[in-house]
């Protein structure tokens, strides 16, 4: 069942047409990867399904509700976690758990079991009473994505989640990502040709606002005659000219 | 309408404490001007009425707000510049409940601040204890609104970067416009046209006078109270328009 239904969504800003009529359904449980240079068009794609800009034209579908009309409905079932670490930074990650979670209307109940599912999904128990800001680049973006976590999304956005992070924080977040299969649809952008190969069940490559590929890892080495993601991503979106 | 609220004092209760937990704010709004009450009234209020202490504290309060500005904008802005607003956009949260956090969380920092300088001022000289200081208090409220407004406003438009230079013109608009720091008995004409229509005199003034009494209370009290009361509306209309835009293109 498509969780996610894309049709036509566009967006232009001026002069510029950042996504051109994009058309995409994504899967209950899916882990889909969106990989492209930067420009492509990847985050303002996932800015209008997280009701954060409007579409110019067409329209997408969250569990069969319009990102364009139904912007309420919508984002009580995804949440998302930017580029950029989003943490209340003068607070301990305890009290960021607690403020997001009432921010959505759980219980006091509810909140000591996100608290729970959270400390032990995130290993983040160790670290509860500590401030935010004093914590590592790798354990801030750990919150970061935790705090995503909270109103449990049906759809769980995550916008270049390993960006910054050294080897082993990034290796220990994939393992995490990995945990979401099958739980919520995940849609993640990034960089890492190697964090695509690792985490997704299919993959979208983009080039110039447009969907230029969608399949998984096996239909893209085919369709490119490349043996990983990496060259087969420099293959379509280099249009070949880059092959060393 | 029970969501917005739990939702409204969630949203403050995180701003509050992530003012107070920075000492560099706690420093600039507090311990600053307290700093200067003590000094000026130490060193001046024998040589000129300016620095007695019953014009002095209710000066001091109001300049010490001028720091709301700057600290409510700086917080604005770097919850801007770390997407923290734009995980918070995602959420069931509305822009007006934004601005209800922002706000509700620096009204107690601006009543602690007035509550320390009268007090401060009552220590130093104990004619100033007068049961019109709570009418002082009560006023303080009215003119903590109009720089929360500007910060909110401020913080929605500049960067984190950008934000010190804007806030800080606040600060010193306050500090040279207000007349607190010398008599403007010798200054010409428009220059005090000037400062009668800015806010900063008349929040002086209506502190002023909320403790010391008025002659004329349209002129004493009403005229400055109606200033204010329109500076801060503007500035909190065009934060929430800001902020909506914000909200909606991100």
């Amino acid at each position: 069942m498509s969780v996610i239904k894309i049709d036509k969504l566009r967006k232009e800003y001026k002069d510029v047409v950042a996504v051109q009529g994009v058309d995409l359904e994504i899967e209950e449980g899916e882990l889909f990867a969106l990989l492209g240079v930067n420009g492509a068009g990847k985050s303002t794609l996932i800015k209008m399904l997280t009701c954060l800009t409007a579409p110019t034209s067409g329209d997408a579908y969250i569990c069969g509700h319009s990102v364009v009309k139904e912007s309420v409905e919508v984002k009580k079932l995804i949440d998302v976690s930017m580029q950029e670490t989003a943490i209340a930074r003068k607070l301990t990650v305890e009290e960021n758990i607690r403020f997001y979670a009432e921010l959505n209307g759980q219980s006091k109940e509810e909140i000591e079991k996100t608290m729970t599912m959270l400390y032990e999904a995130f290993d983040l128990g160790s670290v509860r009473g500590r401030q935010a800001a004093k914590l590592s680049g790798g354990w801030q973006r750990k919150l970061s994505i935790a705090l995503a976590l909270v109103s449990s999304p049906k759809v769980l956005f995550l916008d270049e989640p390993t960006l910054g992070l050294d080897v082993i924080a990034r290796r220990e977040l994939w393992k995490t990502i990995r945990s979401f299969r099958g739980k919520m649809s995940v849609v993640l952008t990034t960089h890492y040709m190697e964090e695509a190969e690792a985490l997704a069940d299919r993959i979208g490559i983009m080039k110039e606002g447009k969907l230029l590929f969608v399949g998984t890892k096996e239909a893209l080495y085919q369709e490119t005659g490349k043996a990983n993601v990496e060259e087969a991503f420099i293959s379509i979106v280099g249009g070949g000219e880059l092959d060393a | 309408m029970r969501n917005s609220i739990k939702r409204i004092k969630t949203l403050a209760k995180r701003n509050f404490l992530e003012i107070l937990r920075d000492p560099v704010n706690l420093a600039f709004m507090l311990g600053l001007p307290l700093l200067m009450e003590v000094l000026f009234f130490a060193i001046f209020h024998k040589l000129t009425s300016q620095f007695e202490i019953k014009y002095l504290a209710p000066g001091i309060v109001v300049f010490a707000q001028a720091f709301l500005t700057l600290f409510s904008g700086l917080l604005i802005a770097l919850d801007r510049s770390t997407s923290f607003l734009t995980r918070l956009y995602v959420s069931p949260t509305r822009s007006h409940e934004f601005i209800f956090g922002y706000t509700f969380s620096l009204l107690p920092i601006s009543l602690l601040q007035t509550v320390l300088f009268f007090v401060v001022g009552g220590l130093l000289d104990f004619s100033f204890w007068s049961v019109t200081m709570l009418l002082g208090i009560l006023f303080s409220l009215v003119t903590s609104f109009l720089f929360i407004g500007l910060g909110i406003l401020f913080g929605s438009l500049c960067t984190e970067k950008s934000i010190g230079g804007v806030s800080s013109a606040v600060v010193m608009g306050q500090s040279l416009l207000s007349g607190m720091w010398f008599p403007t008995e010798g200054m010409g004409k428009g220059f005090m046209a000037v400062m009668n229509a800015l806010p900063f005199r008349n929040a002086t003034l209506l502190l002023q006078n909320a403790v010391n009494g008025y002659q004329d209370l349209f002129t004493d009290l009403v005229r400055p109270l109606l200033i204010l009361a329109a500076y801060a509306v503007v500035a909190f209309t065009a934060a929430i328009l800001v902020f909506r835009r914000n909200m909606k293109g991100v």
